[in-house]
């Protein structure tokens, strides 16, 4: 299977600490976001760290990634499609297609047998692209690859 | 009510994959693959009640349980703003809610028991991400004469937002 990082949200990581953040704020998003930046990627890695530990998992669809992927048949896309209600998945050619997923479904990919080749080659993609080092690493144990 | 575009996906990385696979750019091919999210603030809950009934989107809202309501941070609506009788009612009723909660927390009951009696008319924060299917399915029930006013507005700044920021997606979709 070969998949390539067509678009991913900006600053994915800030994104998921803005989510999380504005559960437990009154403030405007411009001060959550500017609180966020003054307090750095420690700060983003601790409320991740925190989201995984509580499975606060909601967080994480805020981070949405759209890849092209290749050599993946048809019933294979289908039955992940069925399974994972936030994948979307639109047939190019071949076996080539589109792919659309939140950052929340690739960890529910990473822990289900049938969604685990897929969701391993998506985040070696990202390592390699060093997209989101931070969650990469707390979700998958995966360091980043890119200078 | 305030709503902010956070971010997009940028309708042309789409378009250069589909170059790349040769297959020709159809709005209706990257409905599921565009998507948007906004920060809506000073909405109130009864809007955001009807809001999370649209499926396929995702939502992050300002607890209750932690944060502490005020009587200033309630949403009137126009029909009792413009009815004398029916903004005192309005007013007292607010007034006697926002006296209990207060008693309640000064006497020890937890933020997230006390809230029970708040109104729905009470203003709120949430994030909120979905695709250009779902927006445009929001957008189109939303927009309804028949929806309610809020909603209704609120709708409306989505569609113009979304519309500024991928012309060709919504142009085409509503062309159709």
């Amino acid at each position: 299977m070969k998949v390539s990082l067509a678009w991913s949200s900006p600053h994915p990581e800030r994104t998921i600490a803005v989510a999380m953040r504005r559960c437990y704020s009154t403030k405007p998003i411009e001060d959550i976001e500017a609180e966020l930046e003054q307090k750095g990627p420690e700060y983003w890695k601790y409320l991740i760290g925190k989201a995984l530990q509580d499975k606060s998992l909601d967080v994480f669809e805020h981070f949405v990634l759209t890849l092209s992927v290749e050599e993946m048949a048809q019933a294979d896309m289908g039955l992940l499609t069925r399974t994972f209600p936030y994948l979307r998945a639109t047939h190019l050619r071949l076996s080539e297609w589109l792919l659309t997923l939140n950052a929340r479904t690739l960890v529910e990919l990473w822990k289900d047998a049938r969604g685990k080749p897929l969701a391993e080659a998506v985040v070696t993609e990202l390592s390699q692209r060093g997209v989101c080092p931070i969650f990469s690493e707390l979700a998958f144990g995966m360091k980043a690859n890119a200078s | 009510m305030r709503v902010k575009l956070l971010y997009h996906t940028e309708l042309d990385a789409i378009k250069r994959v589909l170059a790349q696979k040769g297959v020709p750019f159809d709005p209706e091919l990257v409905m599921d693959h565009i998507v948007y999210m906004f920060e809506i603030e000073d909405c109130s809950r009864v809007t955001t009640h009807q809001l999370v009934r649209h499926r396929a989107v995702s939502y992050d809202q300002e607890s209750q349980r932690f944060s502490a309501a005020t009587r200033e941070g309630v949403v009137t609506p126009p029909s009792v703003q413009s009815n004398d009788a029916g903004y005192k009612a309005y007013d007292e009723a607010l007034k006697a809610v926002y006296s209990a909660y207060e008693k309640m927390v000064t006497a020890g009951v937890p933020k997230e028991d006390a809230r029970y009696v708040l109104p729905g008319a009470i203003k709120t924060k949430l994030v909120m991400t979905l695709n250009a299917r779902s927006l445009m399915h929001l957008v189109w029930q939303r927009t309804a004469l028949q929806a309610q006013w809020e909603i209704r507005e609120l709708a409306v700044t989505l569609q113009r937002l979304a519309q500024e920021t991928t012309p060709e997606l919504w142009t085409k979709i509503i062309e159709r």
